[in-house]
This record gives structure tokens, C-alpha cells and sequence, in this order.
């Protein structure tokens, strides 16, 4: 910025660290080695400047920055007493940015991916710099090389082309270098507005340590929802370096199947206690279901289903259906039972929402169910789902009755568990 | 359809479950963590390591082969390092590098270290071409189907078949110990050379010990020990395992490197006869142990040079894109990492093309690879031993007083020997 005679409206971080930095009468104070800037919407300002002497006393101190002006070569101070320099410990809000972002990894929640930070692009308005944009493209990280220059000079000169930079604005930005960088309160919460399948991508790029501390920072749904996407192995390491209690919560707003898998996959300790520190009911249908290996009928079905007797009207059933779809893993069909839960028949929700308000259930059900036992192979499964085209088909016990249901969904995880997880 | 119970299984459902996944996992559990300190270790005996261990069996008998014990102590301090700080951080060396030193001095190493590996690709795939002229395949033929193999094997797979496969390969290096047995060795006289250190003051003498210890520490293998480590997901709590990985792979490298020096001692250098390459002491052998020895002899060299040549793009490729921060997964399609992918193509393309045409210095290629691997080490084990007492990064599993002492003179030995490489392979 030194050699340009206009005033530059963007500046990046690299242009600023290592500078050196004077005070009233051209007095040398040190070199800058970092800036601190408060969290503020909808682009963190600069607040202050970290400065390093370069002779005496080498301790760090920090330096308000409206006070502090461009010089050539460098920045300047006009106005230089102690009151304008504090002890460097940041206050709330506040994060120093070359420690917590520059060469760090980020999420960029935009594109749904983790991004290594090459520089860091300030917009200067009023005499504040306000931190706008995160730099990741391979133009930022020759800048911070020195080879810009030489760069162009050869894409121009050979291709014909420029390198454009790559910059994500810092709405879509979560820093994750440190866990306490995932407690600052940026806008909402921007991991949270990912897609779960997403976020669970997300999860599998990061390092151990930064895993678990994403993940501790959902909320227990988005937790849940994130958890069945991942791949088991990591399923199994997060959940480990959580306390009980806090993974059976996560653990209960997952789907059945998916929590029984995951507590099957746990060392047997850490899976009783978190059964223990689960709510009873939800317990013991998971236990139900662990008791079958994984890949048969009854490890792939789910419990939370609607089960009613043939005598219920569609009226009546669409009411059940309304209060506890929220607890259940599949409501598009409806089985119907009679008193000892023997399988009579089915009804899809399409055939419900159709029917007349006060038909019995027992008159418009399709009886011919087409089910399967409980140590059914996944491949026997898979036949069945596609000769019949269906979205689910009920796990019954040797004497014909229900015990789950298998959503198409389930099979496919394990049938082709290569799709969709890249 | 109706349902029908299956009469194929009559075990209660609780304990088959029990039975087939945890019985099976416990026994899976020491076979599942290890993997990452062997492979790398045995990489380490890749074509270069086997031409210089023949050569120094060939030229100076018997004498170098105490170094082997110092080596395996310093591969193990040095290896060990590098699996503490995957373990505990959870990230791979370069980038704990990139983190702690900025994104300048990441640009330069990698750029070196692309080289120096890019040098070392070219030798495996001279290695290749070597062992399979034994055969009788030439190398217009072996390089391109080499290098396709190589290509497709990684490419084509995923992380666990590819491991599969490397370690299935680590077993092949068996064939140097049947080999060595050929050779009838005398087992006192070895045994008493083998801890008997033996200097002399001949500066060829020196540079082959020194050139000994260059081709068993090496700078990617950091790297690539580190991000395997990190990739196979070891916790705090495996470490035991992934330290007797450790010190089984260092072992098994040296026991390899033991054999082919004792064979070539007891053998070539006893007859007088003169080698210049690896294949040259293949040949040389048929005459005194018979041509099953030569046969394995080449196998093994075959199988080392494959070995090596898939993981040093691959481990560079990682290395580099970790570094910048770009997508890079076995597990990704080629479109979703285009850099990793590129770069491992670019490595393999490149290394099986030299080899390739005609009236390349080969010789030169491996001296100026030799050369940059040791000017490239010092900087990567200086900042190993900064980032391993950063308790930032490793918490309370900084190096302790005692082992900060022996690894930094393990260090400064190994500095001055890679300098002493430079500075012999500089000088004519």
C-alpha cells in the first residue's frame, strides 16, 4: 500500500502484518503482529492492533486503531500515550485475527466446505477497517508467498490468463480453529443453516479434535440429524468423547435404526450407560432392535410406526396420525392389527386422505401385505422392494406379528452404503 | 409373500450379534491399528534403499552392517514423534507446519519437497524397469504397465483396500530373508560384525555409511506416517499399538536391510565382484547362490520399487494438498479433488516418463535427489521437534526432558550426515 498514491479501499491482512508501526516524531514502536477485531453485523471491525517493539522491553501491547494512520513506509501514530494501549487479553466478542483465521481451516457454510484461510481482506470506511472477506484461493496464497507478481507475469505471458481470487465473504464464515471460536455468537448460528448431510461431510474433513468440538456445537437436533448422516466409525468417536447424558440426548432424537447401529457399534460400556441415561421407552425399543444383527430384517427396521385396529375410521386414524407423526420414523403407510398385533393390512396416507371422513379402516385396507420375517437377508429385501415398488415393508415374527417396519431408506444404507456419502 | 423363519440360522439373535461383530473386532483391534507405522517403514526399503544396501554389502563386506542398529533406534525416535503429534492433534505435519509457520515457508518446502519425492518416484520406477529386465520384460513395456497399475491401484480403490494391499506387500519383502539364507551364510561372523562398529577413515567408506542412513530416513516418510496415523482415526488412548507399530516396522525394516547386506557381503564382495546397481547384484548372484536367488532377489526389488512408487505420489499429493487446504481423499471423486488427483497423476506421469526416454542421466536424477532430500530434512526435523514441545499443539504430550535430549541429538547426528550428503554429492 506504501508505493500507491490513491487511497486503497481494500486491504489485506498480509499487507499489514510484520509492518512497522511509529509514534509522535517518527518514533519506532514495533511491528504489528496481529489485530483484534470485535464480532459486529454484519462485518467484524478492526479494534485494535497488536505491536511487538523491536528493541526494549519486548512485550506485546495492543494499540487502538483510529489512532493509528497509513505512512509510507508503514503506519504512524499521531497520538501515542499510554491510555491507548491495554494489556493484550481479549474481552468478549473479540478475536485476534491472524491466531484464530489466517492459515487455519474454516467453514465455509456457503459452499458447504472446509476451506484453508489464505489471507484476509479488509474494506476501510471512516477510518475503521471492517474485515469483509476470507481469502482461499491459490492468488491469496502466492500474495502471502511473494509470487504474485511472478505468477501473472507467466499465466499471462504462456495462457493468456489471469488467476481470479477466490474470496468468501465472512456472513458465510464459521472459524473452528479453536472450540472457544465456536462459542462466539456469530449472527445465528451459521453451522446450523447446513444441510445435515452436509454438515456431516463437513465433520469427516476436520481432525479429531475439531470434530468433536463442531459437533458439540449443534444444537441437539441439527446434532441428531448431522449424526445419521456420518460415516459409523466417526459416529462411534464423536459419541465417545461425549458424557452420557449429553449423547443420549443426541442419541434419542435420532431414528431408531439409526440409533440402534450406532449404540451396536459403541464399546458395551458406554452403550449401557447411555441406554440408562435415555428415556425408558425409547430405550427399550432400541434394545429391541439391537437384539437383531444389522444386516437382517430386524436390525434394519424401525419400531416407530402407526399401528391401528381395522374398526378406527379415517377420521379417526388421520387424528392419530396428526399427534404422533413428530415421534414417528415413517408415516406414509399405516398398518392395521388386530388385538394380538397379527398384520391384517395396510393403508398408504395417499388412500386416508382420500377416503371418505367415517370409512372403517378394516373396509378400504389392501390386504394382501407383502412382509417379511425377522432374520430376513438385506438381499432378500432388496428383491422384495423392488418386485413390489414399495416404500416400506413391515418385519413381522413367526406368528405373523408386526414388529417394525423397514423403510426403503434403511435398506438402501446398507445395500449401497457408497451412494451419497462420497 | 408369506413370512417363513429361515432355518439356516438357530443362534439366538443377542448372542449372534455379539459373536459375529465384537469377537471379531477384538481380535481385529490390534490388526486394525497397526498398519500405519509398517507400511511406512517398509516403503523406506524402496528401489534406492535396496541399491544402496547391496551396494554397501557388495563393497564393504560386512563392515557397515552395525550401523544398522543406531538407524533403527534413530528411525524409531524420529517415527515416533510423528505419530504422537497425528495422534494428539489430530492433524498431519504439514499442516501443524502451515499453522505454525505460515503460509511462505509451506510454499517453499512443498515445492522442494515435491522434487525431492518426484526424484525418488523416478528411481522406483527405475526399479521397476531393473527388476523386470531380469525377467525378461523390457521396459518400454514394464514402466507404462508399472505406472498404470500403480495409477489404477489408488485411484480404482479406497483407503482400506489400498492399505490391504500395501501391507500383503510388506510380506513379499520376506523374499530378501529367503535370498539371504542362500547365500549359506556364516552366522558368528555376522553376528560379531553386527556389533562391532567398524569406521574407517576412506571417505568412499563414509559416504556409503552416510548414504546408508539417507536412504532409511527420509522426509516425506514423516509426512506420510503423520497423515496415515491421522487418516486411520488412532485416539490417545491406541497409542501402545501405534508404538509397537512403530517399533515392528523399524525393526522389519532393518532385519530386510540386514539380509541384503549379509547376502551381498557373504556373497559378491567375498568373489571380488563390482556392482553398480541393484540389478547388477541381482545378476551377480545367480552364479554363487543359484538362479532362484537372483530370481528372488529381483522379485523383491520388483515388489519394493511397485510399493514405494504408490505411495510416494500419493503420500505427496496428501502432503500438498493439506498444506493448501484443498480437497484431498482417497474417497473423493477426481472432480471433487481435482488438485489431489492432478498432482498424483502429475507425480506418476512424470516419473514413469523419464525413465522413458532415451539418454536420460538417471544416475545424475538419483544424485540430485539425494541431494535435496538432504538439504530438505534438517528443515523438517527442526520443525518436528518445535512443533512436538509446542503445548498449544500437544498439550501434555510435549517431549519430556530426557527424550527432548535424545531427540535432538539424534537430530543433530542425523543433520550432520544429511549436510555430509550434500556436501559428497556435490563434490565430484
Amino acid at each position: 500500500m506504501a508505493a500507491q498514491t490513491e487511497p486503497q479501499v481494500f486491504l489485506f491482512l498480509s499487507e499489514i502484518l510484520g509492518k512497522s508501526i511509529t509514534g509522535p516524531e517518527g518514533r519506532p514502536l514495533g511491528k504489528i503482529v496481529d489485530l483484534v477485531a470485535t464480532l459486529a453485523e454484519p462485518y467484524p471491525i478492526v479494534t485494535e492492533a497488536m505491536i511487538l517493539p523491536e528493541s526494549g522491553v519486548r512485550q506485546p501491547r495492543m494499540l487502538r486503531v483510529p489512532a493509528v494512520e497509513e505512512a509510507r513506509p508503514g503506519f504512524a501514530t499521531a497520538s501515542w500515550d499510554e491510555s491507548d494501549s491495554r494489556q493484550p487479553i481479549l474481552r468478549d466478542n473479540e478475536l485476534f485475527l491472524k491466531e484464530a483465521l489466517l492459515d487455519k481451516q474454516i467453514v465455509d457454510t456457503y459452499g458447504a466446505k472446509v476451506r484453508r484461510v489464505n489471507d484476509l481482506q479488509f474494506l476501510k470506511a471512516r477510518r475503521s477497517l471492517h474485515l469483509v472477506h476470507v481469502d482461499v484461493g491459490f492468488r491469496g496464497l502466492m500474495r502471502r508467498t511473494g509470487l504474485e507478481k511472478a505468477m501473472d507475469v507467466f499465466l499471462r505471458g504462456f495462457f493468456d490468463y489471469t488467476l481470479p481470487n477466490q474470496y468468501i465473504s465472512w456472513k458465510y464464515v464459521q472459524p473452528i480453529a479453536s472450540p472457544d471460536l465456536l462459542r462466539l455468537k456469530i449472527a445465528q448460528d451459521r453451522l446450523s443453516q447446513l444441510h445435515p448431510a452436509d454438515l456431516a461431510d463437513i465433520i469427516e474433513d476436520l481432525d479429531i479434535r475439531q470434530r468433536s468440538a463442531v459437533f458439540q456445537s449443534l444444537d441437539v437436533e441439527t446434532a441428531a440429524e448431522t449424526l445419521e448422516e456420518t460415516d459409523p466409525k466417526i459416529q462411534v468417536s464423536l459419541i465417545e468423547d461425549m458424557d452420557a447424558a449429553e449423547a443420549s440426548d443426541i442419541i434419542e432424537e435420532m431414528s431408531l435404526s439409526e440409533a440402534a447401529d450406532l449404540l451396536g457399534d459403541l464399546s458395551r460400556e458406554k452403550a449401557e450407560v447411555i441406554l440408562k441415561e435415555m428415556e425408558q421407552e425409547i430405550a427399550e425399543d432400541v434394545k429391541e432392535l439391537l437384539a437383531h444383527p444389522e444386516e437382517e430384517a430386524g436390525g434394519l427396521m424401525t419400531t416407530a410406526i402407526i399401528q391401528l385396529p381395522p374398526a378406527w375410521t379415517v377420521e379417526e386414524a388421520l387424528a392419530k396420525i396428526r399427534a404422533e407423526a413428530e415421534d414417528m420414523d415413517f408415516i406414509y403407510y399405516i398398518y392395521v392389527i388386530d388385538e394380538e398385533e397379527r398384520l391384517l393390512g395396510m393403508l398408504s396416507l395417499k388412500e386416508l386422505l382420500t377416503a371418505p371422513a367415517g370409512t372403517r379402516l378394516g373396509d378400504i385396507m389392501d390386504q394382501r401385505v407383502v412382509s417379511v420375517s425377522l432374520d430376513e437377508d438385506k438381499d432378500e429385501i432388496a428383491e422384495q422392494f423392488a418386485k413390489y415398488g414399495l416404500l416400506a415393508i413391515p418385519v413381522v415374527n413367526g406368528e405373523e406379528r408386526i414388529k417394525g417396519v423397514i423403510p426403503f431408506k434403511n435398506l438402501l444404507e446398507i445395500v449401497a452404503p457408497h451412494l451419497g456419502k462420497k | 409373500m408369506a413370512a417363513g423363519v429361515s432355518e439356516k440360522r438357530k443362534w439366538p439373535g443377542v448372542f449372534q450379534r455379539l459373536f459375529s461383530r465384537r469377537w471379531w473386532r477384538s481380535l481385529g483391534l490390534l490388526f486394525a491399528l497397526i498398519g500405519p507405522g509398517i507400511i511406512t517403514s517398509n516403503v523406506d526399503n524402496d528401489a534406492g534403499g535396496i541399491t544402496t544396501y547391496s551396494l554397501a554389502g557388495a563393497q564393504y563386506g560386512l563392515s557397515l552392517l552395525w550401523t544398522l542398529i543406531p538407524i533403527t533406534v534413530a528411525l524409531i525416535i524420529i517415527q515416533e514423534m510423528c505419530a504422537r503429534m497425528g495422534v494428539v492433534s489430530g492433524k498431519g505435519l504439514s499442516d501443524l507446519i502451515r499453522e505454525r509457520f505460515g503460509a511462505k515457508i509451506t510454499v517453499y518446502l512443498m515445492m522442494v519437497l515435491f522434487l525431492a519425492n518426484l526424484g525418488n518416484t523416478i528411481s522406483e520406477f527405475a526399479g521397476i524397469a531393473a527388476s523386470l529386465e531380469i525377467f525378461g520384460v523390457g521396459k518400454y513395456v514394464s514402466v507404462p504397465v508399472g505406472a498404470f497399475f500403480v495409477w489404477w491401484l489408488v485411484v480404482k480403490g479406497n483407503y482400506k483396500s489400498v492399505e490391504k494391499v500395501f501391507l500383503v506387500a510388506c510380506l513379499f519383502y520376506v523374499s530378501y530373508i529367503i535370498s539371504g539364507f542362500m547365500g549359506k551364510p556364516d552366522w558368528g561372523r555376522i553376528g560379531i560384525a553386527l556389533v562391532t562398529p567398524t569406521v574407517s577413515s576412506d571417505p568412499a567408506f563414509l559416504t556409503m555409511a552416510v548414504g546408508v542412513v539417507g536412504t532409511t530416513i527420509a522426509p516425506w516418510m514423516q509426512f506420510y506416517l503423520q497423515s496415515s496415523v491421522v487418516d486411520k482415526g488412532l485416539k490417545a488412548e491406541d497409542y501402545a499399538y501405534t508404538r509397537v507399530d512403530i517399533i515392528v516396522g523399524s525393526l522389519t525394516v532393518n532385519v530386510v536391510a540386514f539380509f541384503i547386506i549379509m547376502l551381498c557381503a557373504v556373497t559378491l564382495f567375498q568373489q571380488g565382484i563390482k556392482i553398480e546397481t541393484a540389478k547388477d547384484a541381482a545378476q551377480a548372484l545367480a552364479p554363487l547362490a543359484g538362479n532362484y536367488c537372483t530370481y528372488l532377489f529381483a522379485f523383491g526389488l520388483l515388489n519394493a520399487s511397485l510399493f514405494a512408487a504408490s505411495i510416494l505420489p500419493l503420500s505427496t499429493a496428501y502432503t500438498i494438498c493439506e498444506a493448501f487446504g484443498w480437497e484431498s481423499s482417497l474417497n473423493r471423486k477426481f472432480t471433487e479433488a481435482p488438485q489431489f488427483y492432478g498432482l498424483y497423476s502429475l507425480m506418476i506421469v512424470l516419473g514413469a516418463a523419464i525413465i522413458l526416454l532415451p539418454n536420460m542421466p538417471l544416475i545424475g536424477i538419483m544424485y540430485y535427489s539425494q541431494v535435496i532430500n538432504g538439504l530438505l530434512l534438517p528443515f523438517i526435523l527442526i520443525f518436528m521437534l518445535i512443533l512436538i514441545n509446542d503445548s498449544r499443539i500437544m498439550g501434555d504430550y510435549v517431549n519430556g526432558r530426557t527424550m527432548n535430549i535424545i531427540t535432538w541429538l539424534t537430530v543433530g547426528i542425523l543433520i550432520l550426515l544429511s549436510l555430509a550428503i550434500v556436501v559428497t554429492s556435490l563434490l565430484p
